[in-house]
């Protein structure tokens, strides 16, 4: 009986353990085989998808942008509301090492011919040689200055960009070449390379720094080729510090977009250098920047742009611009918050000139900005800010604003 | 210097860049979200499941200011710790961070791949441990400012959204 008790076990338990071996998973293990079949298949179709011939539904094509709209209130001239600019952003990876980066721009709503355009602001192919290693070929931002790289309206103060940051460093300047950008170090960021140059024929006052001189990748004068270098360091959360350096002679052998006698065998040599900083504390945000051009040839550039000697329009030989800004956020609710700033700049745009020209004082100039900046989300900005220019004061105005970025 | 040396010299400068980094993989991927969990866990747990339901989706949505991509939600967890592994855009590639919440409350942010060219700061320590200690505020955000990243604004909101996310999620794992 007993011995009969004993086989009986043996095979319950054999037969229970082979039904075990067999037994069919619970309801949660088979959703996690389920879940983890499809984060498989997920990765496959990414994998797929970017191996190049995926088309823009492939998941492969981001669209980005962002825009913005001011009022301007004169104190002494006409006001003037504008949709100064949309810009759509299109990235396409063609790889894990190959992409697009792009942006198409529209300013001041519609061009015609009274004004307004239609211009890529940058368009390039980024190849990543290594993780620390890219090479860029193509319309390229220069990497000058703060805003000239970034400058979506949500990451800088004031309705309108810094005057520094437009007269002596022509944001958004960009110019068609090739560039090695990445990670020298941890926190330090690279890009250097060469360009095409801004084109010394198309120089008209001096007003605007060399801003009238910018090319933009339209059918570029590449006689010239100019070199670029900048480095960023980023190592320390909410820390900038910068600075960059161009380089490149403007003069095109005279044969640039309107064939100047006057600049054939000269360089026009523009030399332009920045530092800069930036620290963001909690609340508090501080950003300042220098900055310092030199353009040679000048003589040779005034006689091609017409202009007689004693005239104050005379192209510039050396030229500068600084700021000095500083933010609070008094008031933070969710993603809403708010950040009075005051920015003070100093700028010249013709220090010094060629023998026998003149300068205009109005182009030495210093303009206090004082406002606010109301974000309703990360992403959308409010602004109002009031500027009072020193020296040019028909400019001061009262602006309002609204910029997003996506 | 003449141009076409200046020329020259570049090219051979990419050449030689090129050459000595080529036969580098692309290393986006800095750790696999296996190696993750055996980092945080002595004896890794059994992944388990939460299920977006409506309300869970808007709420999300509420947080990545767009529609979760997945119904269902991955996670890794004993009695004291989870472990969530998210993914966000920053300006343009996908950001994948790994984020550990003890008592409600991020013991730990790492970044485990970052594919933009721009922005890699995110992925460093000092950046990091900005979010160490961090709690979800009662309209789910955080209970700090974290300081950005100039050039990164974009890499950067994504990181709070995850985090943010990752509070959230492990507020629905630990409902009875």
């Amino acid at each position: 009986m007993m011995r009969n008790s004993i086989i009986m076990m043996a095979i319950t338990c054999a037969f229970g353990s082979q039904q075990a071996m067999a037994a069919q998973p619970t309801l949660e293990e088979k959703l996690e085989i389920m879940q983890q079949e499809i984060e498989t298949l997920k990765a496959q179709t990414t994998k797929k998808s970017g191996s190049g011939h995926g088309a823009a539904s492939t998941g492969n094509t981001t669209i980005g942008g962002y825009g913005e709209v001011v009022y301007n209130n004169y104190k002494y001239k006409k006001d003037e509301a504008d949709l100064k600019r949309f810009v759509l952003f299109f990235g396409h990876k063609f790889s894990d090492r190959v992409q697009l980066v792009s942006e198409l721009e529209v300013e001041h709503a519609k061009a015609d011919k009274d004004g307004g355009e239609v211009a890529m602001e940058q368009a390039y192919i980024q190849y990543g040689v290594s993780d620390r290693i890219n090479t860029r070929a193509g319309l390229m931002l220069m990497p000058l200055g703060i805003t000239n790289e970034t400058h979506e309206p949500t990451t800088f103060y004031g309705v309108e960009r810094s005057e520094v940051e437009s007269r002596i460093i022509p944001s958004t300047w960009r110019e068609l070449g090739v560039a090695l950008q990445g990670e020298a170090i941890a926190g330090l960021e690279y890009n250097v390379g060469i360009s095409t140059t801004p084109d010394a024929s198309k120089y008209k006052d001096a007003s605007k720094g060399f801003r009238d001189l910018r090319t933009s990748g339209r059918q570029v004068a590449a006689n010239d080729l100019g070199l670029f270098a900048a480095m960023n360091y980023r190592a320390v959360p909410g820390l900038l510090l910068g600075a960059s350096i161009f380089s490149g002679n403007t003069a095109q052998d005279g044969i640039g977009a309107t064939p100047k006698a006057a600049l054939v065998g000269v360089d026009a040599k523009l030399t332009l250098w920045d530092v800069h900083a930036k620290y963001t504390l909690g609340g508090l945000d501080l950003q300042a920047l220098y900055a310092k051009g030199k353009l040679g040839d000048t003589a040779q550039i005034n006689a091609a742009a017409t202009l007689t000697a004693g005239s104050n329009k005379a192209a510039p030989e050396s030229f500068y611009g600084w700021y000095g800004q500083a933010g609070y956020r008094v008031w933070q609710d969710g993603d809403m918050d708010a950040t009075p700033f005051v920015r003070h700049e100093r700028y010249n745009t013709q220090e010094t000139v060629a023998a026998g020209y003149t300068t205009d004082p109005l182009n030495d100039e210093t303009v206090t900005t004082v406002g606010v900046n109301f974000k309703l989300h990360p992403q959308v900005v409010l602004k109002a800010d009031h500027q009072n220019f020193k020296a040019d004061n028909v400019k001061d105005r009262f602006n309002l604003g609204v910029g997003y970025m996506f | 210097m003449n141009l076409s040396n200046l020329i020259l010299k570049f090219i051979v400068l990419f050449v030689a860049c090129s050459l000595t980094w080529s036969a580098h993989a692309m290393e986006q991927v800095y750790q696999s979200t296996e190696d993750f969990i055996a980092e945080i866990f002595i004896v890794s747990p059994p992944a388990k499941l939460i299920w977006l339901t409506k309300d869970v989706q808007t709420a999300v949505a509420g947080i990545l200011g767009h529609a979760p991509r997945q119904l269902r939600q991955r996670y890794w967890g004993d009695e004291v710790r989870t472990l969530w592994i998210l993914e966000e855009i920053g300006k343009e590639e996908l950001i994948t961070a790994g984020f550990v919440v003890q008592e409600g409350r991020l013991v730990q942010a790492k970044i485990l791949a970052y594919r933009e060219s721009r922005g890699m700061e995110v992925r460093y320590p000092a950046f990091l441990k900005q979010f160490k200690g961090a709690v979800l505020s009662s309209d789910n955000h955080l209970d700090r400012t974290i300081d950005g990243i100039s050039g990164a604004t974009l890499s950067v909101n994504a990181m709070q959204r995850m985090a943010r996310t990752a509070l959230y999620f492990d507020q629905l794992s630990r409902i009875k």
